[in-house]
C-alpha cells in the first residue's frame, strides 16, 4: 500500500470532498474466514490486536486495537456455500461506515450491485451486504458513533478491556487487491460508481510498494482510506481465478518505531531487494500462507 | 482436425446453426478445424442432463467460448419489469460466469413497454455493465435492425459512449448492418478496443423490403459469409475492422433452416471454408509461427 503527502495537501483535497454520496467515514471491520481461528489469533496478537468479545451464535471473535477492529469468523455454515472457512485465511469481507446503511444498500442495488441474502439468526442485526471481489463481501455500517453493532451481536470478554490502544498508532490505512490482468479500469469503475472513490493520479503515491493503481475514499481525512488494484506481474499470463483482497494496510505516524514495537512481540517484516524497511513503510513476512500486513507512513494516528 | 489450418483461430461458429444435442454441435465444430464457440442460454439449460453437465461437457470439448446470447428487451424498462429483466439478466450472467465466458451479447430492445429516453438506457446498460464487472464479464450491446430505438450500430455506439462503462462495448453483426444499409464509412468513429464482438453472416438477396422480411431472413435464411450475395461487402467489411485495428473475434451468427437438417459435419465445413475464405483469401494472413501466443485482451 502507497500513500501521497498528507500534509499541504489536505486543503486541496477537501474540494473534492464534496462528492460523498453515502457519506462513507472510514472502515468498520475487516472479516477473516479460517479453520484455524486459534492460529490466526495467534498471529493478530502479535500484531498488537486483543479479543474482545465473541458473537453470540456462531463461532466468531472479534479482536481490536485503537480504532480497528477485526473479525476472525470460524463459523461452519449449516449448508455449504463456497464460502465455508479454510485453513488459509481470506480476507473476506470489509465493513464500511456510511449515513445510512439501508439508504446505501438502496443506492448499490439500483446502480447493479448484486445482492448478499442475510441470514441472521433472531434477534441479530440484519446488516445489509453486497458482493465484492472475488467471495468476499462489502458491509453497510451505520451504528457505529452513539452505539456499536457488537453491543447487539457479541458479548463480552470478560474482565478484558475493550479499547486496548494501538500499538505506535496503527490505524485502518487500506486494502490491497489483487485482480485480473486487464481489469484495472473494471475495479475502478465498479468502486467509484458504487462509493464515490477517486483515482490517484501515477506520481501521487509513496509507500514501499508503489504498484497497481490508487483508489481514495471519499471520507473525511480523519477516515479515509485507499483501494490499491494490483494486476499480475507481466510474466503471469492467467490468473483471473484469483482475484481477491489481499491484505490489510495499517498507517503509523512512525513506521520504523511500529516495526520496532511489532519486532519486539516477534513480527518478523520482509527485508529483500525490492522491499525492505524504511520511514515510508514495510511490510510483515506472511502468516498462515495468506496474512500479512503493510505498514504505511501516514501522519494521522 | 483438418490437416489444413491457417491462421484463423479467431473465427468461431455458434450453436445456432446446429441442429442435436450439445455435444454432438461441440464434437462437430472441433472436428471441422474450429477452437471456439457461441452458446446460447438454451444450449445449457435444454441439456437433458441439466446445466451442470452442459458446463462440463462445454469445458470437456477444448473450445473456448466466444460469448453467450442473448439478453433481450433489457434497456428501457421501468418499475416490475425492469426488476424482472435485471432477475434475468443476473440469470444469464451466472451462467456465463460458469462457462468461464468472458462476454455477454444483449441486442438492442424490440419492446413497446421501454423507453425512447436515452438517458434511461444509457443507466440501464451502466447497471447490466455494473453486474458483470465482479463476474469479469464484458457486455456487447448489439443493435438489432428492428430494434424499436437502437436499430443501427451508430445509435447503439453512441448509447456505449455516453455509458462510458470500461466493460461495456460493441457487438456488431453485419446481418443488421448490410440489412439496414448503413454505409460502412461509419465504422470510422468506433474505438476497436471497444469492438467486444463481430458477428459475420451473409443472405441470399440483395434487397429486404420490410421489416417483417428482416426478421424472417436474419432468423431463418442466412447463410456464411461466402456463401451469399454480399461477399464483397463483407470483404470489405472484415478488412476495414483489421485496418481500423480489431483484433477480436469474429462469430458466424448463421440462422438458416435448411442447415438445421443437414449432417453437423457438412454444416461445420461450410463454416469452415468461409473461415478460410476470410482469414486466407480476404485477410490475406500468414500462417502462425510455431508456439505464437495470442495475447489475451
Amino acid at each position: 500500500m502507497s500513500t501521497h503527502l498528507q500534509t499541504a495537501s489536505t486543503d486541496r483535497e477537501s474540494i473534492l470532498d464534496a462528492v460523498n454520496p453515502l457519506g462513507l467515514d472510514g472502515i468498520e471491520f475487516i472479516e477473516y474466514t479460517t479453520a484455524k481461528p486459534q492460529a490466526l489469533g495467534q498471529v493478530l496478537e502479535m500484531m498488537g490486536f486483543r479479543p474482545i468479545a465473541r458473537h453470540r451464535s456462531r463461532e466468531v471473535l472479534l479482536y481490536r486495537q485503537g480504532g480497528i477492529n477485526v473479525i476472525v469468523n470460524a463459523h461452519i455454515p449449516a449448508m455449504p456455500d463456497g464460502a465455508a472457512p479454510t485453513d488459509k485465511p481470506v480476507i473476506a469481507a470489509v465493513a464500511v461506515r456510511v449515513r445510512d446503511a439501508a439508504e446505501a444498500y438502496r443506492r448499490a442495488l439500483e446502480r447493479g450491485a448484486w445482492a448478499v441474502p442475510s441470514r441472521v439468526e433472531v434477534m441479530e442485526l440484519n446488516i445489509p451486504a453486497i458482493h465484492g471481489v472475488g467471495k468476499s463481501r462489502i458491509y453497510f455500517v451505520d451504528r457505529y458513533d452513539k452505539f456499536s453493532i457488537y453491543d447487539v451481536d457479541f458479548v463480552p470478554i470478560p474482565t478484558v478491556d475493550p479499547h486496548p490502544p494501538a500499538v505506535a498508532g496503527l490505524h485502518f490505512f487500506g486494502i490491497v487487491q489483487y485482480i485480473g490482468n486487464d481489469r484495472t479500469e473494471d475495479w475502478a469503475e465498479f468502486y467509484r460508481e458504487l462509493f464515490g472513490f477517486t483515482e490517484l493520479p501515477a506520481e501521487q503515491r509513496f509507500g514501499i510498494l508503489p504498484k497497481g493503481r490508487i483508489l481514495r475514499s471519499p471520507c473525511p481525512p480523519s477516515s479515509r482510506f485507499y483501494l490499491q488494484l494490483i494486476e499480475p506481474e507481466a510474466s503471469v499470463l492467467d490468473v483471473e481465478g484469483d482475484e481477491g483482497l489481499q491484505r490489510i494496510g495499517l498507517g503509523t505516524a512512525d513506521v520504523l518505531q511500529a516495526v520496532a514495537e511489532l519486532g519486539k512481540r516477534g513480527v518478523e517484516f520482509v527485508e529483500s531487494r525490492g522491499v525492505h524497511t524504511e520511514n515510508r513503510g514495510a511490510l510483515t513476512k506472511s502468516w498462515l500462507g495468506s496474512v500479512s500486513f503493510e505498514l504505511v507512513h501516514d501522519e494521522r494516528g | 482436425m483438418s490437416h489444413y489450418s491457417g491462421n484463423i483461430d479467431d473465427f468461431g461458429m455458434d450453436t445456432i446453426s446446429l441442429a442435436g444435442p450439445l455435444e454432438a454441435k461441440l464434437k462437430a465444430v472441433r472436428e471441422a478445424g474450429f477452437t471456439q464457440i457461441m452458446l446460447a442460454a438454451r444450449d445449457l439449460v435444454g441439456h437433458p442432463d441439466g446445466l451442470d453437465a452442459a458446463i462440463a461437457a462445454v469445458r470437456g470439448s477444448g473450445l473456448r467460448v466466444t460469448g453467450f446470447q442473448v439478453l433481450r428487451d433489457f434497456e428501457g424498462l421501468s418499475g416490475h419489469l425492469h426488476d424482472y429483466k435485471v432477475d434475468i439478466a443476473k440469470s444469464m450472467l451466472e451462467m456465463c460466469h460458469a462457462l468461464d465466458c468472458r462476454l455477454l451479447l444483449i441486442c438492442s430492445s424490440t419492446s413497446v413497454h421501454a423507453t425512447d429516453d436515452t438517458r434511461a438506457l444509457v443507466k440501464d446498460l451502466r447497471k447490466l455493465a455494473m453486474l458483470a464487472i465482479p463476474m469479469n464479464i464484458r457486455i456487447a450491446y448489439e443493435a438489432l435492425s428492428w430494434g424499436r430505438v437502437v436499430n443501427e450500430f451508430p445509435q447503439a455506439w453512441d448509447i456505449i459512449c455516453e455509458a462510458d462503462m470500461p466493460n461495456l462495448g460493441l457487438g456488431f453483426d453485419s446481418f443488421h448492418m448490410f440489412a439496414t444499409k448503413t454505409s460502412l464509412d461509419e465504422l470510422d468513429m468506433l474505438d476497436p478496443d471497444k469492438i467486444f464482438l463481430v458477428q459475420l453472416a451473409d443472405f441470399m438477396w440483395t434487397e429486404i423490403k420490410s421489416v417483417e422480411e428482416r426478421i424472417a431472413t436474419a432468423r431463418h435464411f442466412r447463410v456464411f459469409p461466402g456463401e451469399g450475395v454480399h461477399s464483397e461487402a463483407l470483404a470489405t467489411l472484415v478488412t476495414k475492422l483489421h485496418r481500423l485495428g480489431y483484433r477480436g473475434d469474429y462469430s458466424f451468427e448463421v440462422f438458416n433452416d435448411d442447415y438445421q437438417q443437414m449432417p453437423l459435419p457438412t454444416v461445420a465445413q461450410r463454416a469452415w471454408r468461409s473461415a478460410l475464405w476470410l482469414g486466407e483469401d480476404v485477410l490475406r494472413r500468414s500462417v502462425p509461427l510455431p508456439n505464437q501466443i495470442r495475447l489475451k485482451r
